[in-house]
């Protein structure tokens, strides 16, 4: 999408979005802001509502008590928008990704977002328990098409 | 008035700028970090001993007729590396690789595809054939029992020892 | 070390109220009849002076056809933990509650009844833990309800209150303060906050449940070190203290000390982050990016000795999975000496700057009375006057080697809390070289051994927030009940008293004085502040 693509040429507004994480993953986004990682260097700034922010980064696999607060604050969030989830629980649910507590990941909020036609225009999924802050930082560049993303599915017969 | 918090200038002037400009730069990664999972499929034979001891399920024997699924998916996995210390042919290493960043779901699966072994008596799927062969260098088992699955192997096995005992044929009649 | 002649009181406390006394190493446990347990737990608290821990709900109908109610105390003079324990109906669980004498008690009952569907005579009652539209007669850690069984989802949040007489301000869940969701509606005059009402629990997971069905005794570790991404360590180690004082297990010493070691080194990484917050929340960025700083070199040095940032995941039930060699040492040793220099003169530049220090001394006081009633943990209870440290009192992994100084200061505002901290770092340091020093050699992890059903261990641990307790009974290849009380849990209370009469402003450092941990606790407090009124606690409905 074009609008994307040159919105995201320019600085990054990043909202974070705890959704019941154990911190490890928000620290480490803390941890992106000071001197030795610094994500000033790409224009990455923490923005205290939803309604500034470009990018919405979910921490957490979704519980239940949080998940229509979450849905709200996700609806605040003007277009383009773009969902990146983080670590263990925001990409796959988590250690605890089955328990009658937790929905399971970030694609079970997105099946709910659709339902109620809350468009998302891209995801991104950086796994890590918990992430690095250097993870992170790979992540926002791929975002800004600064490097190229390396994981890819593979298939092998052992046999 | 204090000038002690100007010493906090004077602090900063020493240390200079610490920022390591990542991805410019090589990040600071000690010897010892925890990255991601390598399976190699040329010696996994598709035990599942991995699959029971991880905690968030990240491993997964998925099970068909024919084939037998080892699927690794990395985004559920802690990195705790218990796999690594528990397969018992050691296919499984641990990297140092953390950029795993991607827009695309499947991009975080790896699968490694088995052939099953097809019982004769039956034709139910058993273990896998690169198993049977790893058991099969470690113990001595005779030949009819190879090409057979469990239930079967039982069957046959309690066939023998009742002959043997009572005359299963006088049974029989 | 545990006093044998402190025993001879609960001996007598058991047979005067028709008990059964057992006594298993550092713990004592008393049976006691429903009846009694009132006056039992009165003793225990109140003529005893023990500190109240927890109390937990047990499903033992698959084994004898009861539910069982266990609260937990710990006589930190003479070194002993005291488990009451009492039976209740299979069929309809009733206990009368113990709130009336223990204060520190209401919220585990609540806990209890939402979860395991115990119901408590004597006091209010309300739901805490699961939310709002949960079907009221699903409790989850019954046994004969399967962990992944999810009611149907209903997706709606409870409305913002209004009053006519306070203006209402709604904080969070999600607001630029907090790094966890949780609600705060603050009801004010002008700038005094009169009343507050809180829903927490947004962070509730379903972690003790998990741990009984779907896991091993193993894969239990790496768990609890995820049920709180700060002080995770904490968590696991005294899982495993927990299980292996219950099997009777000899793990070899050198594993103890390595554990004491990390352990050590979470406070530091800790305390530095609190500090670095508290420097954020007071509006001074240039003390949270320092401070932050220098906390990086200890992040590194957790990496190099455990192999992660954080979620260290080298505990296991017998041992450690990673060891220490002479390069390792040497490295750790070097950290620490050039955080030594860094930190002392960056901390005392710091806590000078007047915007700092006039915010932080006077306000947010917690007298001591309060704190000995609440029994508050940690550092608010050390700046209270009240000399509790579960390292020197109930001395687990290496502790007894390493001599060390408990810092305790008497005023109790937010000044004498963060002053605490910055001590107990200094002495961490000094911990973490005599430890180095005194490395025993051997293996660092024990192989053969068995775990038998059916024994109870409870182990407490001194977190860089206070005292966190794990209370394990042992099943067949995973434990049949695990109860976790993390120490925030017992500080939230005293919000009550500190935030008596603050301006709106002081609010939040007060908050993150007390270093709330919220994954660790998911828990509920009202503060109501009137003119003339006693504080009382308000149930939210």
């Amino acid at each position: 999408m074009s609008l994307k693509s040159s919105i995201l040429k320019k600085s990054i507004w990043v909202f974070h979005l705890n959704t019941g994480s154990c911190n490890a993953c928000d620290i480490e986004i803390l941890d992106a802001l000071t001197p030795y990682h610094d994500a000033e260097r790409f224009g990455v700034k923490l923005v205290v509502s939803p309604r500034h922010a470009d990018v919405i980064l979910l921490t957490g696999p979704i519980t239940a008590e949080s998940l229509p607060k979450v849905l709200n604050a996700i609806e605040a969030a003007p277009r383009p928008r773009i969902i990146v989830a983080l670590g263990s629980c925001g990409s796959g649910g988590g250690i605890w990704h089955d328990t009658y507590s937790t929905i399971g990941g970030v694609n079970k909020l997105l099946e709910i977002l659709k339902e109620r036609g809350i468009e998302v225009d891209a995801v991104y999924y950086v796994p890590g328990c918990p992430i690095r802050p250097e993870a992170l930082l790979y992540a926002v560049a791929m975002i800004k098409g600064i490097v190229s993303k390396k994981r890819e599915m593979k298939i092998y017969r052992a046999d | 008035m204090s000038i002690k918090p100007v010493k906090l200038v004077i602090i900063a002037g020493k240390k200079g700028r610490v920022t390591v400009k990542y991805p410019f730069q090589e990040p600071v990664v000690t010897s010892e970090f925890r990255g991601e999972i390598e399976i190699d499929p040329a010696k996994c034979i598709g035990c599942g001993a991995c699959v029971r001891a991880c905690p968030p399920n990240a491993l997964e024997l998925l099970e068909s007729e024919k084939e037998t699924i080892l699927r690794y998916f990395v985004g559920r996995c802690i990195f705790c590396w218990r796999c690594v210390d528990v397969c018992p042919v050691s296919a499984i290493k641990g990297t140092k690789n953390f950029e795993l960043a991607t827009d695309k779901f499947t991009d975080l699966y790896t699968l490694i595809v088995h052939t099953r072994v097809i019982c004769e008596l039956c034709g139910t799927p058993a273990e896998t054939v690169k198993m049977q062969r790893y058991i099969t260098e470690k113990v001595p088992i005779s030949e009819e029992y190879i090409t057979t699955c469990p239930t079967c192997r039982k069957k046959q096995f309690v066939e023998k020892v009742a002959t043997r005992m009572v005359g299963f044929s006088e049974l029989k009649k | 070390m545990p006093n044998p002649e402190a025993v001879t009181k609960y001996i007598e406390l058991a047979e005067k109220n028709s008990g059964v006394i057992h006594i298993e190493g550092d713990t004592v446990h008393i049976m006691v009849p429903s009846s009694k347990l009132v006056d039992v737990a009165d003793a225990v608290f109140n003529k005893y002076n023990c500190s109240f821990r927890v109390c937990a709900g047990i499903d033992e109908r698959p084994i004898n056809g009861h539910f069982s109610l266990v609260h937990l105390f710990t006589d930190d003079k003479a070194g002993y933990y005291v488990a009451i324990k009492t039976y209740l109906s299979g069929d309809n669980p009733v206990a009368p509650s113990i709130v009336s004498v223990v204060p520190a008690a209401d919220w585990c009952e609540m806990e209890a009844r939402d979860l395991v569907g115990i119901e408590f005579t004597g006091r209010e009652v309300y739901k805490l833990v699961l939310p709002l539209w949960w079907p009221s007669n699903l409790h989850p850690l019954r046994k004969d309800v399967p962990y992944n069984y999810r009611p149907e989802l209903r997706i709606e949040s409870e409305k913002i209150g209004s009053s006519s007489e306070y203006g209402v301000i709604p904080l969070g869940p999600y607001h630029p303060t907090l790094h966890e969701p949780e609600y705060f509606e603050l009801y004010v005059e002008g700038e005094r906050i009169v009343d507050v009402k809180y829903r927490g629990f947004h962070v509730h997971r379903g972690i003790e449940k998990l741990a009984e069905s779907r896991m091993s005794y193993q894969q239990i570790n790496f768990l609890a070190e995820r049920i709180c991404g700060i002080c995770g360590f904490v968590h696991s180690t005294c899982y495993a203290l927990a299980v292996e004082k219950a099997a009777k297990l000899d793990v070899p010493e050198r594993a103890q000390f390595i554990r004491s070691i990390v352990l050590e080194v979470e406070r530091i990484h800790s305390h530095l982050l609190w500090l670095g917050v508290a420097f954020h929340l007071l509006g001074y960025d240039a003390g949270f990016m320092h401070v932050w700083r220098a906390r990086e070199r200890v992040m590194w040095l957790a990496e190099l000795l455990t192999g992660s940032r954080k979620t260290y995941g080298i505990n296991l039930i017998g041992g450690v999975r990673r060891d220490i060699n002479e390069d390792k040492k040497q490295k750790a040793l070097e950290a620490l000496r050039e955080l030594y220099k860094d930190f002392k003169s960056l901390v005392e530049v710091a806590l000078s700057v007047p915007q700092v220090k006039r915010r932080l001394t006077g306000t947010g006081v917690l007298p001591r009375e309060d704190a000995i009633k609440l029994s508050v943990e940690g550092p608010t209870a050390r700046a209270s006057g009240i000399n509790k440290d579960a390292r020197r009192d109930l001395p687990y992994a290496a502790y007894k080697y390493a001599s060390f100084r408990v810092p305790v200061y008497s005023e109790g505002d937010n000044l004498a809390r963060a002053l605490v901290r910055v001590d107990e770092t200094f002495e961490s340091m000094s911990i973490i070289e005599q430890l180095l020093d005194k490395l025993p050699s051997g293996p660092v992890l024990l192989s053969d051994f068995e775990i038998p059903e059916g024994r109870v261990g409870v182990q407490v641990v001194e977190a860089p927030r206070g005292g966190d307790i794990h209370y394990v009974v042992t099943g067949r290849g995973a434990p049949y009940r695990w109860r976790v009380r993390a120490p925030t849990y017992a500080n939230i209370p005293a919000l009550r008293v500190m935030l008596r009469d603050q301006p709106l402003a002081d609010a939040p450092i007060t908050i993150a004085s007390i270093d709330p941990c919220f994954s660790c606790t998911d828990r509920v407090v009202v503060v109501r502040d009137g003119k003339v009124e006693k504080i009382k606690l308000i149930p939210v409905v």
